[in-house]
C-alpha cells in the first residue's frame, strides 16, 4: 500500500514548471479524454450486459443454453489486441475492405468505417468488457429475481415494461458493480487508447515520464486519477448500500424462462450470435488466420524465452501473492467481523488502481530506497549513486503483487467462508499446534481455493500491459509486451502469434470462473 | 480433591451483551460421566468450549487433573491441555481417510505404537472394517464413533461432547447410546457430555448438572 500512499502525497509537495505547462495545454483533454471514454463504454457496456442477460435468463430461444455462457468468452481477448485486429481488418488492405473490392466490386469511401477514432475506442471495450456485466447480471437474476418477475408476469406486464419497471431496478446492484468492472479497466487501459491515439490521464501518465522524464508530474497525474477512482470507490459503495447481494439467498429458486417463438426467438439468437461473432469469433479467427501466415517466423528460440520470461515474472509474483493472502485472510479470520471487512477491503482495493498509477508509486518508492541504501552499495563497491533495486526485476514482480492481489485475496477469502472453522479447533483439541493445524488441515481443504486463485492471478498477470510497460527491467519482454510492440511497429501479423497465445491462456481462466459459477 | 473443578466462571462473547455464562461452578471425579442439561441457548456449547480451552473465560479458573488450565493469569493453550472433544457435527477432516482421522492426534507417538494405538482405538468402536474410507463415505452413527475414537484415542484427561446424539436418527440413537456408555466405561473416562434431551443423559451419565433457566433468560 505504500506506494499507493506516495502517489496520494505527490498532491502536496510543490509544483514545478512543467506541471504549469501540462496543466494548461495537456490537462483538458487527457480528462475529457478519459471522461468521453469511461461515461460512453461504462453506458454501452450497461445496456449490451443487461439486455443479453436479461435475454438468456427471461426467455427461451435457440441456443440459449450455449450463449449463457459463451457471451463470457470476450473477456478472453484482451481489448488492446482486439483494438489492432479490428484495426487492421477494416483498414484499406484489411480482410473486409479487399474482399468487397475484389470480390464485389465495392469500393468503400475512405474514412466510411474509421476504427482509429475515439468511437472506434468505445467501440471496442464496449465488446470485449461488457461480459462484467452481463456475467454478474445474468447470475443475479438468475438466482434472486424469481418472484418479483414472475408476480410481474402474472399482472400483465409488457415485455418492455417488464424490462423497464422491473428488471433494470431490481438487478441494479449487479449492474453497478459490473459497471464498475468496466470503468476500472477503462481507466486502467493503456492498449487501446494509445494505439488509437487517444488521449486520456493513463496514456498522459506515459508521455509525461517518457517523453518529458518529469516524473513529478507524472505523479500528480496519477494522484488526481487517483482521486476520481477512490471517489467512484465511495459511490459504488453507497450506491450498493442499500440492497444487500444476497438478501434472499435462502429461499430463493432460479426463475422459469418464458417462451419465446418465431420471429422474435430467431432475432434473440440473431442478436446474440452477431455479438458473439463480433467479440469472439471474428478476432479470433483473423488472428488464427495471421498466425498460419507468420508463425514459422515468429515461432523462434527467443520466443520461447519470451514465454519463459512471462511465466515466471508472473509465477513468481502470483506465489507471493497467495502467500500473502493465505496468511492476512487467516487472520482477518481471527479477528473482529468489522476490522476482518476492512482488512479484506484493503487487500483486495489494488484492482480498482490502474497500472500506471501502482507502476509510478512503485518506482518512486524503490527510487527513494536505492538512495537510502546507497551508501550499502558503495561499501559493496558499486559506485556512487548506483541504482541497484530499481533496475531489477523486483520491481515489476512489487507492482504485480500491489495490482493483483485482489484476484488471489477473493479467491482464497471465498475459500475459508466456506471451511467451518471448526475443523481447525479440532486438529487443535487433538494437540496440534495453530501453524501445525494450518498446514495439516486448513491448507489441504483450501487446495481448491488456492489453485483457482493461482490461475485466475498468474493469468491476468501474463496479461497485464502498461504495468509491465513501466516497470520492466532494460530487456524484459513478456508476451503482452512483445505483442503491443509488433503492434505499434505496424508488424501487425507478426504479433499473431503472440496474441494469440495470450488468448488461449486467457480462456483458461474465463472457462474457469464459468466453471466455478456453475458449482455454486 | 476433585479431578475436574471449575470455578466462578463468567463469560461472554461480546462485551457489550450480558454473560454467556454467569458464576458458574461444578466439580468432576475421575471417571466420572456428567451429563449437562439446559435449554437452547443456555451456553452449553460455550461452557465446554470454556473447558477445552477455545474460549477464555472473563472471570474465574478452571482445573483439570491437578493443573490449573486457566485463571486470572495462566492461560493454557488448547493444544496443550490434553482434552477431547466431540463436537456436534464431529469436524471429521474430509480429506483424511478414518484410519488417518484417527491418528491424526498421535504425532508424538513413534510409527509403530502409533499404528497398534489406532488398531486398538478400532476395535474399540467396532470399525475395523471401515479403515480406508473417508467421512462422507459413512453413516451418522459410524461417523459418531469415528469422531469418538478421534478424541480418545490421544488419552485426554477428560472427553468433552457436544450434542453426541443430534444428527442420528431415533432408532439409532437407543443402540448407540449404549454402545457409548460402555465405551466410555471401558476407557474409565472423565467425560462431560452436553444434551437437551434428558433421556440421553439418564441413559448414558453418572449423574447431571442442570444450566439454570434464569441465565439462559438472560441470555436470550
Ligand atoms: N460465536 C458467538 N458469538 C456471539 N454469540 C454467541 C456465539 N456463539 C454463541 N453465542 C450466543 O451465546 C449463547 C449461548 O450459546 P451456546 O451455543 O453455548 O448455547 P447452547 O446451550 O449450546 O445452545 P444449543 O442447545 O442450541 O446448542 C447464545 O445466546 C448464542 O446466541
Ligand atoms: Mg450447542
Amino acid at each position: 500500500m505504500l506506494p499507493i500512499l506516495y502517489v496520494l502525497l505527490g498532491l502536496f509537495r510543490p509544483t514545478n514548471e512543467n506541471w504549469q505547462i501540462v496543466k494548461q495545454y495537456l490537462l483538458t483533454d487527457y480528462v475529457l479524454g478519459s471522461a468521453k471514454l469511461v461515461l460512453f463504454t461504462g453506458f454501452f457496456a450497461a445496456l449490451l450486459g443487461v439486455v443479453l442477460a436479461w435475454l438468456v435468463v427471461g426467455y427461451t430461444f435457440p441456443l440459449r443454453r450455449f450463449f449463457r455462457w459463451a457471451l463470457v468468452l470476450p473477456l478472453a481477448v484482451p481489448p488492446y489486441i482486439a483494438a489492432y485486429t479490428y484495426s487492421t481488418m477494416t483498414s484499406y488492405t484489411g480482410f473486409i475492405q479487399s474482399t468487397l473490392r475484389n470480390q464485389f466490386d465495392i469500393k468503400l469511401p475512405p474514412g466510411t468505417i474509421e476504427i482509429m477514432s475515439s468511437k472506434g475506442a468505445i467501440f471496442i471495450m464496449t465488446l470485449f468488457l461488457f461480459p462484467y456485466v452481463f456475467m454478474l447480471t445474468r447470475t443475479f437474476l438468475e438466482r434472486q429475481s424469481a418472484s418479483y418477475i414472475e408476480n410481474a408476469r402474472l399482472l400483465g406486464r409488457s415485455r418492455l415494461s417488464l424490462f423497464i419497471k422491473v428488471v433494470l431496478p431490481l438487478s441494479r446492484p449487479a449492474i453497478i458493480s459490473g459497471v464498475m468492472l468496466v470503468v476500472f479497466e477503462v481507466f486502467s487501459d493503456y492498449g487501446v487508447a494509445s494505439y488509437f491515439g487517444m488521449q486520456t490521464v493513463s496514456t498522459a501518465i506515459f508521455q509525461t515520464w517518457f517523453g518529458m522524464y518529469d516524473v513529478d508530474s507524472a505523479i500528480r497525474l496519477a494522484a488526481w486519477l487517483l482521486i476520481v477512482i477512490i471517489g467512484l470507490f465511495v459511490i459504488e459503495r453507497f450506491l450498493r448500500r442499500n440492497r444487500q447481494f444476497n438478501a434472499t439467498t435462502s429461499q430463493s429458486r432460479p426463475l422459469k424462462p418464458q417462451q419465446m417463438k418465431g420471429i422474435a426467438a430467431w432475432g434473440a439468437t440473431a442478436f446474440c450470435s452477431i455479438i458473439f461473432l463480433l467479440a469472439f469469433i471474428v478476432p479470433l479467427t483473423q488472428i488464427i488466420v495471421w498466425t498460419t501466415w507468420t508463425y514459422h517466423k515468429i515461432w523462434r528460440a527467443d520466443f520461447i524465452d519470451l514465454m519463459v520470461n512471462s511465466l515466471s515474472g508472473a509465477a513468481i509474483a502470483t506465489a507471493v501473492i497467495m502467500i500473502i493472502a493465505l496468511l492476512s485472510a487467516r487472520t482477518a479470520r481471527m479477528l473482529s467481523s468489522s476490522l476482518a471487512y476492512g482488512v479484506s477491503r484493503l487487500m483486495t482495493a489494488g484492482y480498482a488502481i490502474p497500472g500506471a498509477i501502482v507502476a509510478i508509486g512503485v518506482l518512486a518508492v524503490f527510487i527513494a530506497l536505492d538512495q537510502r541504501l546507497s551508501t550499502v552499495y558503495e561499501w559493496l563497491g558499486k559506485g556512487e549513486g548506483a541504482l541497484v533495486l530499481s533496475l531489477s526485476l523486483s520491481m515489476l514482480i512489487t507492482g504485480y503483487i500491489i495490482r493483483f492481489m485482489a484476484t488471489g485475496y477473493n479467491a482464497i477469502e471465498s475459500g475459508y467462508e466456506k471451511l467451518p472453522r471448526v475443523y481447525t479447533e479440532a486438529s487443535r483439541t487433538l494437540g496440534r499446534g495453530n501453524t501445525k493445524s494450518f498446514f495439516k488441515v486448513e491448507l489441504p481443504l483450501l487446495k481448491g481455493a488456492v489453485i483457482t486463485g493461482f490461475i485466475l492471478t498468474i493469468v491476468e498477470i501474463m496479461k497485464e500491459l502498461p504495468l509491465t510497460l513501466l516497470l520492466r527491467p532494460f530487456n524484459f519482454d513478456t508476451l503482452a509486451t512483445r505483442t503491443y510492440q509488433y503492434a505499434i511497429d505496424e508488424r501487425i501479423y507478426d504479433a499473431a502469434l503472440p496474441s494469440l497465445l495470450l488468448i488461449g491462456i486467457s480462456l483458461i481462466s474465463v472457462l474457469l470462473i464459468v466453471r466455478l459459477e456453475k458449482e455454486k | 480433591m476433585n479431578f475436574v473443578a471449575i470455578k466462578h466462571v463468567t463469560f461472554r462473547y461480546a462485551r457489550r451483551q450480558p454473560p454467556v455464562i454467569d458464576d458458574f461452578s461444578c466439580t468432576l471425579n475421575k471417571g466420572e460421566v456428567v451429563g449437562i442439561l439446559g435449554a437452547s441457548g443456555s451456553g452449553k456449547s460455550s461452557l465446554l468450549r470454556l473447558v477445552a480451552g477455545l474460549e477464555l473465560p472473563e472471570k474465574g479458573s478452571i482445573m483439570i487433573d491437578g493443573m490449573m488450565m486457566v485463571n486470572d493469569g495462566l492461560y493454557v493453550d488448547v493444544e496443550n491441555r490434553g482434552v477431547g472433544m466431540v463436537f456436534q457435527d464431529y469436524a471429521l477432516f474430509p480429506h483424511l481417510n478414518v484410519v488417518e482421522n484417527i491418528a491424526f492426534g498421535l504425532h508424538k507417538l513413534k510409527r509403530a505404537a502409533r499404528k497398534e494405538r489406532v488398531q486398538e482405538m478400532l476395535e474399540l468402536v467396532q470399525l475395523t472394517d471401515y479403515a480406508k474410507r473417508y467421512p462422507h463415505e459413512l453413516s451418522g452413527g459410524q461417523q459418531q464413533r469415528v469422531a469418538l475414537a478421534r478424541a480418545l484415542a490421544p488419552k485426554p484427561s477428560i472427553l468433552l461432547m457436544d450434542e453426541p446424539f443430534s444428527s442420528l436418527d431415533a432408532s439409532l440413537k437407543t443402540s448407540i447410546r449404549s454402545e457409548l456408555r460402555q465405551i466410555l466405561r471401558k476407557a474409565e473416562m472423565t467425560c462431560l457430555l452436553v444434551s437437551h434431551d434428558a433421556a440421553d443423559i439418564e441413559a448414558i451419565c453418572d449423574r447431571s448438572i442442570r444450566i439454570q433457566k434464569e441465565m439462559a433468560e438472560a441470555t436470550a
